[in-house]
């Protein structure tokens, strides 16, 4: 059960990284998590270490890189951005959320009686 | 695969790593923190929201490497590191271990490695997972055996369809000399396609032409063996070219074979050959023309695609029309092919060697399984003793995947090293059954190579072996509910009473083991007393037998037969020396000599092939020396000559044979051919067992050597004293008469019959069935020991209570005493009842004594009962000695 759970949350994250990289540009660790939190409008509670798990697992797969630079208030802070391979992935991955949200929206629609409401 | 590439590099770098990860995770927090400043919390709940936002700065650190690198590496390392510590802590303890399990996978690799020259190992030529033997049995029931030569050229000739090549040799003992010193060589006399079909090159020189030396009396070369080249002429090039003599014919040395090719033959390695068209110089003149006479050893390669069956079928073919046009060599003659790794060492062995075989695995793979049952109770009995700090390992979050890893690599490691220490262990045998001489004077040469499928083996067996020992321990422990153990304080519950099982289990497992192979070990040991009482129709004590060969120093008949005459004058002379006569062959000896008997005036049925009887060559006093009864008429006398009536004198089993219900003295015989010459009858001897210890004897006949001249001689000499201490004597006869006169195979008679036709095979059988039943006895005493003594430990404070309240020492003795007789007594009814199924395999191999021998068996189950007893006499007598105020205060 546990391993489910973190399984799902796991490919979750995965791709909100991706998209915020996508969507925003380059960010540091800190600056992803707040994005996902804003985004999602503080649903999820996401434990914000669990996000540099993450981002290894996407840079060993080459899918974002990372640069050290400067952040806001100039301190020292690695970077992420998203690579061409990481776009691709991306667009896959976003289908498949679409379709899966499609089929589960119209799964749960379905009403009683067996009509589409 | 850049995945992996980059979990591999992040597993090596992980120090640089992690401090990237350090500073990244302190940016992250600063960020946080100064954000919630500017929310307008005060720093500390600013730092404290930051932190409970991130969630558990560790668990990130640990989840981000376990991402990254190769978590299951890092954790095999560390229980690595942690078994190397634990284990080098308890040195006992893995010194036990390690000596047994060394010992068990040691004796596995030795008949492993055996197996592997018998079996497996292809010979180092051409095609040789194509390499058949052919052999022809004579009738129908006995052993495949070498085909003659006339037969070998016409399969060959007919078998182009089934074999890309054909060819063949024959091993023959002969002289060489060179510069004034010559030497005994095993030679193989080779047909002239024999180096090329094998695709062996010259290692120096060049090896034989096509169609050299393939007539008879032609071909005067000799390719030298390698090991025979460096030992002879300490490996020196310029030896081409030069000329030598071979049984007194001059020869050129034309070249060497390369040093892994031993030879065509499996236990000696050659020391030379020669085209077989020098064996028309030799003493059997008959090899070319007679059918009857089977020398040749044949090598054929199948065509690729060619089964075995099929080329059975062809050979059939071949063989049924030899039988119509030679009914007299080849009727009822039966043609067989064999892999050639299953016809070693001889075809006659590709039947039984299985059976063997298998034997000998199952045995060791026993002493494998006690010494794993072995080290499982050690390692049973240590986890008990570490109980707590599993506990304590468990509390603090190893999972029990995680403790039962651990205990694995642990009892994985000692099994490695026990493997690396049983590779060792095996090979060395095999390097000291490479000098035993079952053949006189010529060494055993076993081609003994760690290759790859003993390599595999080994590894094999020491991995089973790491999970056979370590499993049941380890299981135990990861299942143990630990909470109590902690709470405890030091008295656990493995091995607790009513938990005794296992180990007892263990200990019942390993005396049952032990007794089979002590069942086995007395069968095969009984079987050669046996065998060594057997009434062998001569007798071999107080005799000594000296070899010589005036034919190597070239000596012509005349002058040969001279010398002889005046050595056993001499050496009659001497004192001690009752009687002295000349053979060609002793009795049980590695070399004789055979040919087809025809009876005069009974022309042999067509249907019927000519029967074959062995002969040897001896002097008059011969009977007398080896004390051979005469039944009927005469030994030989100095009257028999070159120029008087030829005679011979035949054992009981041919006179009956050819002659039933008749006097056999007087009747005449031929041994060359149906028209003649013929020989006279003239007295029957007691059948003796010179040729095979354990088959019923078959026609044997002897000539007068003045009538049947070789010039191989072995002198035989009957004293009254130690016949060794007569052998200096005897050897400066020899040097009076030629100095440069070489003599070989000094020894007494009881000696020689320790060859390979001897008692060699039982001697070895016995030798090992009996060394892996005291490895099997000591690896029992060692298991109950343990168990005994350390039960009797765990039961200090019960035994203490017992003496408190007035139990006497006696009582407290026989207390423990009873747990081990019991134990041993279920393991020995067990075993007995195992060994009564397994000694069934080993009947074939038995001689004269019953499988379900009942000396055998109760005697080895008194001797394993009794060791036990002794393995406890030492902790019960500690228990006994226990003070009871001292036991009770422990706790």
């Amino acid at each position: 059960m546990a391993n489910q759970k973190l399984d799902l949350l796991q490919g979750t994250l995965d791709v909100m990284v991706l998209q915020t990289l996508h969507a925003i540009g380059p960010l540091h660790g800190y600056g992803i998590a707040r994005r996902i939190e804003q985004i999602s409008g503080n649903q999820v509670l996401l434990n914000q270490g669990t996000i540099y798990a993450s981002l290894v697992r996407l840079q060993q797969r080459g899918w974002i890189a990372a640069e050290w630079g400067a952040s806001d208030n100039n301190r020292k802070a690695k970077f992420y951005s998203i690579t061409r391979n990481g776009r691709k992935q991306l667009a896959a991955d976003a289908a498949h959320w679409h379709r899966l949200a499609d089929v589960m929206g119209r799964m749960l629609a379905m009403s009683p009686g067996g009509e589409t409401r | 695969m850049r995945t992996l590439v980059a979990h591999i590099t992040a597993f090596f770098r992980k120090r640089e790593l992690d401090r990237d990860l350090d500073q990244e995770l302190a940016v992250h927090l600063d960020l946080a923190i100064e954000d919630n400043i500017r929310r307008g919390l005060s720093p500390e709940d600013a730092r404290r929201e930051a932190l409970v936002r991130f969630g558990g700065v560790e668990a990130a650190k640990e989840h981000h490497r376990d991402a990254r690198g190769l978590p299951w590496l890092d954790s095999l390392l560390q229980d690595v590191r942690y078994a190397l510590r634990t284990l080098r802590r308890d040195a006992a303890f893995t010194t036990v271990a390690l000596l047994i399990l060394a010992l068990g996978i040691g004796a596995n690799t030795a008949v492993f490695s055996l197996g592997n020259v018998f079996l497996f190992r292809p010979l180092p030529v051409k095609d040789a997972d194509r390499l058949t033997v052919v052999a022809v049995q004579r009738k129908a029931d006995s052993d495949p055996d070498q085909v003659s030569y006339p037969d070998y050229l016409d399969y060959r000739a007919h078998s182009s369809a089934i074999f890309t090549g054909m060819t063949g040799y024959d091993i023959s003992i002969v002289g060489l000399g060179y510069r004034g010193h010559a030497d005994r060589l095993i030679m193989s006399y080779v047909p002239s396609n024999f180096f090329s079909m094998l695709g062996i090159r010259p290692a120096l020189g060049r090896l034989i032409n096509p169609g050299e030396g393939d007539a008879p009396k032609t071909g005067p070369v000799v390719v030298l063996g390698h090991s025979y080249w460096e030992k002879r002429f300490g490996g020196d090039p310029n030896v081409i070219g030069r000329t030598a003599s071979l049984d007194g014919t001059a020869v050129t040395v034309i070249g060497v074979v390369p040093k892994e090719f031993l030879g065509p033959y499996n236990l000696v390695e050659m020391d030379g050959y020669a085209p077989i068209g020098m064996l028309g110089f030799g003493s059997n003149p008959d090899f070319f023309t007679s059918r009857a006479d089977h020398e040749m050893r044949v090598l054929a390669t199948l065509k690729p695609g060619v089964s075995i069956p099929r080329a059975q079928a062809a050979l059939n073919v071949i063989g049924q029309r030899l039988a119509q046009e030679y009914p007299h060599a080849d009727q009822g003659q039966r043609v067989r092919v064999f892999s050639e790794p299953k016809a070693r060492p001889e075809p006659a062995a590709a039947d039984a060697k299985f059976l063997v075989a298998s034997v000998f695995l199952l045995m060791v793979g026993l002493v494998l399984v006690v010494a794993c049952l072995n080290v499982a109770n050690l390692l049973l009995a240590r986890a008990a003793a570490r109980e707590k700090e599993f506990a304590i390992r468990a509390a603090i979050g190893a999972g029990r995947g995680r403790l039962l890893r651990q205990l694995l690599t642990e009892s994985m490691l000692l099994a490695l090293a026990g493997g690396v220490g049983g590779a060792i262990l095996g090979n060395s045998v095999g390097y000291l059954l490479n000098g035993l001489r079952p053949l006189g004077d010529l060494p055993l040469r076993l081609a003994f190579v760690f290759d790859w499928r003993v390599f595999t083996y080994v590894a094999g067996t020491a991995l089973l072996a790491g999970i056979l020992a370590g499993l049941a321990p380890a299981l135990r422990v990861s299942r143990t509910d630990l909470n109590p153990a902690l709470r405890e304080g030091g008295r656990g519950l493995i091995g607790e009473s009513g938990r005794h099982w296992l180990r007892n289990g263990l200990v019942i497992a390993q005396v049952a083991g032990s007794l089979i192979l002590l069942v086995a070990a007395g069968l095969f040991t009984r079987s050669l007393t046996r065998a060594e009482s057997i009434d062998l129709g001569f007798d071999p004590h107080n005799v000594l037998n000296v070899s010589l060969d005036p034919g190597l120093q070239g000596y012509t008949q005349p002058r040969a037969e001279a010398l002889c005459r005046e050595l056993l004058r001499r050496t009659q002379a001497l004192p001690g020396v009752q009687s002295a006569s000349l053979a060609f062959s002793i009795p049980l000896g590695y070399y004789d000599n055979g040919a087809p008997v025809y009876a005069e005036a009974q022309a042999p049925s067509p249907s019927h092939q000519v029967p074959g009887a062995s002969l040897n060559a001896v002097s008059p006093d011969y009977f007398t020396t080896l004390r051979i009864r005469i039944l009927e008429g005469r030994a030989f006398t100095d009257a028999d000559t070159a120029t008087s009536g030829p005679v011979a004198i035949v054992n009981q089993t041919m006179a009956e044979r050819l002659w039933p219900h008749q006097d056999a003295v007087g009747q005449r015989f031929s041994y060359k051919a149906a028209a003649g010459p013929f020989v006279t009858v003239v007295g029957v001897v007691h059948d003796a067992k010179v040729t095979s210890l354990l088959d019923a004897p078959g026609m044997y006949f002897y000539l007068p050597q003045t009538q049947d001249y070789h010039s191989t001689h072995v002198l035989q000499v009957r004293t009254a004293v130690p016949p060794e201490s007569l052998a200096p004597a005897v050897e400066g006869l020899l040097r009076q008469l030629d100095p440069n006169l070489p003599v070989y195979e000094v020894m007494s008679m009881d000696k020689s019959l320790q060859g390979a036709n001897g008692f060699f095979l039982f001697k070895v059988g016995a030798s090992f069935a009996g060394t892996l039943g005291v490895l099997g006895l000591l690896l029992a005493v060692v298991g109950v020991y343990g168990v005994v003594s350390y039960s009797a430990s765990r039961r200090r404070h019960e035994l203490g209570i017992r003496m408190a309240l007035g139990a006497r020492r006696v009582t407290i003795f026989r207390l423990v005493i009873r747990q081990a007789v019991l134990l041993v007594g279920f393991g020995i009814a067990l075993g007995l009842v195992a060994a009564l199924g397994v000694s069934r395999l080993l009947a074939s191999l038995l001689v004269d004594v019953s499988a379900s021998d009942p000396v055998t068996f109760v005697g080895v189950s008194a001797m394993l009962m009794a060791a036990a007893l002794l393995a406890c006499f030492i902790p019960a007598h500690r228990a006994a000695r226990v003070e009871p105020m001292a036991a009770l205060r422990d706790q």
